[in-house]
């Protein structure tokens, strides 16, 4: 049944389902003309005995029978299957009609009026005994009436016949009604298999319409066009990303290509193929950071990032991190400040790194002389810890996109420092995630705030 | 010091050979894990550099075969895959350090040189001296042709890390990693700024230069006549 297509199985439970109805239809049938057929011959022997009953109640002894014999022939001679027995007392046969009937011993003297059957030479009967009793004569004699019924019997056999032939038709012919109504009906589904079959990565975009389809497949169209979003959104972004990584490498290399070159083109001093070299260098150790991030971002993608547990205080996290910046802070006349505390269970170099990156994108947009401040929130159900500093407001569409990869609020500008690729908050974002942490920004009125929230677990 | 490279890309081992022997080691080449186990058992090394993919045997193989052999010369691993279980694996193996390609090869030198440090290390000096400049570094105090000079706490931590490596070239992140305990590359120019201020205490009032910037790689404190 396994391995049964859908449509056979349709076909095979339909055409079990006719037989089964065809069957009890038959056996009812066949049962209910049988009952009706023995209610029949009962009638008929029931009115004819009593009918001989009261022709020959006028008898007054064996000689008297020869009189009403007409009478009887006649009764019994409207009816061509119907045969007659009469016995003495004693015995005798007094008459018989139309032939001599060998009947068993015990049927011929059982006057209990009820009708008993029995086979003879491929011969089927059916008869009912009854004494006469004439007034002054009880019990003088003994009529025994006999219906041949044969003829039912071969009704029944032809019947059964016709029956079984009958059910073995009807089967096929259910079968293959089966097959093409669930064919008919399995058509959409087999329509939904052909959009699903000829989807590629190329026609993502593509959904399976929903009007067409009927009910009970509806749901199953639509689970189905919402994994097809999913995939194409994953799709366009990893595109997206491929993009962008061909591009921010294309950059350094076409630096490097460009430079080299130009450098080889003519014999120079020492010093500028030194200064080419070094050059090159930072150009090189830019492409190797991005690879290392970009391979970070890869791994946490794939779920390949798995944090450690320890419990990590996050005000020794960012006092340890304001005396590694304040050396730049001081350049600058930014202060840095931090309040609060809080813990959480999490990978000590991950968190430091996720927190170092949003500090140094602070300390990026940070106009001098201004505070930077962490504040760090422990409530019943989470822990915050949020970082502001002042600065251009950033505008709400680009909020969401500022962790995306490679996202700049202007695309022309390259900010910060050249080994900026746009990577670093991304990166933060995906180590929040893996700690099944959130992080958002909000920005107005002159104050940027990024907010990362863990939720919180118990010590 | 005599040094094995096991690299079967046959620049990048040239490079390294060359990048080695110009730092002053004994360096021998070879390009499959096969040579590198022979090598390996008839030599002393006092370092193996091995490449994990390599054809014949791969990296952790030869390990494998080296320590069971009794042999317990220090041994780094460079690898193109970073993954946290290779990287397990190759500890458990007794690899000493592990460094994914891409690296910069000052970060290769000095891990190279703090793992050839590791096997005899000199007794704990409390005082240090390089040309005119005496740091005491149990009272944490720094002197400079007999001028008190005052550090910060962080600036005598680096101070303390170019002393011990002196003629070294320390890649950024490692002073990173070492004094600020930061063990990720950061985007900023802190190093820049603290050797910068270590530098105007140190070096800006005296004529003769101690801190050296080797320029797209790190910094490096010498003297000319340091012993």
């Amino acid at each position: 049944m396994k391995h049964l297509s859908l449509t056979a199985r349709m076909s095979l439970m339909f055409m079990l389902a006719v037989i089964a109805v065809l069957t009890v239809a038959g056996l009812s049938f066949n049962e209910l003309s049988r009952h009706h057929f023995m209610m029949l011959d009962q009638q008929t022997l029931d009115e004819k005995l009593e009918s001989t009953q009261q022709i020959l109640s006028n008898t007054r002894s064996h000689a008297d029978l020869e009189g009403v014999l007409p009478q009887l022939k006649a009764l019994l001679g409207a009816h061509h299957d119907l045969a007659a027995v009469i016995f003495a007392n004693d015995g005798t046969v007094l008459f018989a009609e139309p032939q001599a009937f060998n009947v068993p011993e015990k049927y011929r003297l059982n006057p209990d009026h009820g009708m008993w059957e029995w086979e003879e030479n491929g011969h089927m009967y059916r008869g009912m005994t009854a004494q006469v009793s004439t007034p002054d004569q009880p019990a003088f004699l003994t009529a025994l009436l006999i219906l041949d019924v044969t003829n039912h019997v071969h009704f029944f056999e032809t019947l059964q016949r016709w029956f079984w032939l009958g059910l073995v038709i009807s089967a096929l012919v259910s079968a293959a009604l089966g097959w093409v109504v669930a064919r008919s009906g399995l058509r959409p589904l087999r329509q939904v298999t052909l959009v699903a079959t000829s989807m590629s990565a190329r026609s993502l975009k593509e959904r399976i319409p929903l009007e067409p389809v009927p009910l009970e497949l509806q749901q199953l169209v639509t689970s189905f066009n919402a994994m097809l979003a999913r995939l194409d959104d994953a799709f366009v972004r990893l595109s997206n990303f491929s993009a962008d990584i061909a591009h921010e490498l294309r950059t350094p290399l076409s630096n490097l290509m460009t430079h080299t070159e130009v450098v080889l083109t003519q014999k120079r001093n020492l010093e500028a193929y030194e200064e080419n070299l070094y050059s090159n260098l930072e150009d090189l150790k830019r492409m190797s950071r991005m690879i290392d991030d970009m391979l970070f971002l890869a791994k946490s993608d794939n779920g390949l990032i798995i944090p450690e547990q320890t419990r990590i205080e996050f005000s020794e996290v960012v006092t340890k991190l304001f005396e590694y910046y304040h050396l730049i802070a001081d350049e600058h006349g930014i202060q840095l400040v931090v309040t609060g505390s809080g813990s959480v269970l999490g990978d000590k170099l991950m968190l430091d790194r996720a927190i170092s990156n949003l500090l140094s994108n602070a300390l990026r947009y940070t106009p001098a002389g201004k505070i930077i401040s962490v504040t760090i929130k422990s409530t019943a159900s989470a822990i915050t810890l949020i970082v502001e500093n002042p600065g251009e407001t950033i505008k709400p569409e680009h909020l969401d996109k500022l962790f995306d990869r490679f996202y700049r609020v202007d695309p022309a500008r390259r900010e910060g420092s050249p080994s900026n690729a746009g990577l670093g908050l991304a990166i933060t974002r995906s180590i929040v995630e893996s700690h099944k942490g959130k992080i958002w920004c909000t920005s107005g009125n002159g104050i940027t705030a990024f907010h990362m929230e863990f939720p919180q677990q118990p010590s | 010091m005599k040094l094995l490279v096991a690299e079967d890309e046959p620049k990048t081992g040239i490079y390294l050979q060359q990048g080695l022997t110009e730092a002053g080691f004994n360096v021998d080449r070879v390009m499959t894990g096969t040579d590198a186990l022979q090598h390996a058992l008839s030599e002393a090394y006092d370092l193996l550099i091995l490449d994990v993919m390599m054809p014949g045997l791969d990296g952790w193989e030869v390990l494998r075969m080296i320590r069971a052999a009794g042999k317990d010369v220090p041994v780094l691993f460079l690898t193109a895959r970073d993954g946290v279980e290779d990287r397990v694996k190759g500890l458990e193996l007794g690899a000493d350090d592990y460094l994914v390609k891409p690296f910069a090869f000052s970060e290769l030198l000095a891990r190279v040189r703090t793992l050839l440090r590791r096997g005899n290390s000199s007794p704990t000096q409390t005082t240090m001296k390089i040309a005119d400049l005496e740091v005491d570094l149990l009272k944490r105090r720094a002197v400079r042709s007999g001028k008190r000079i005052d550090l910060t706490a962080k600036e005598f931590a680096l101070l303390e890390l170019l002393l011990r490596r002196r003629g070294e070239v320390l890649p950024k992140s490692l002073i990173a990693s070492q004094v600020w305990d930061m063990n990720f590359d950061s985007d900023t120019n802190v190093i820049e700024v603290a050797v910068r201020r270590l530098r105007a205490k140190i070096d800006d009032e005296f004529e003769l230069k101690l801190i050296h910037t080797a320029r797209g790689m790190g910094y490096m404190l010498d003297a000319p006549e340091s012993e």
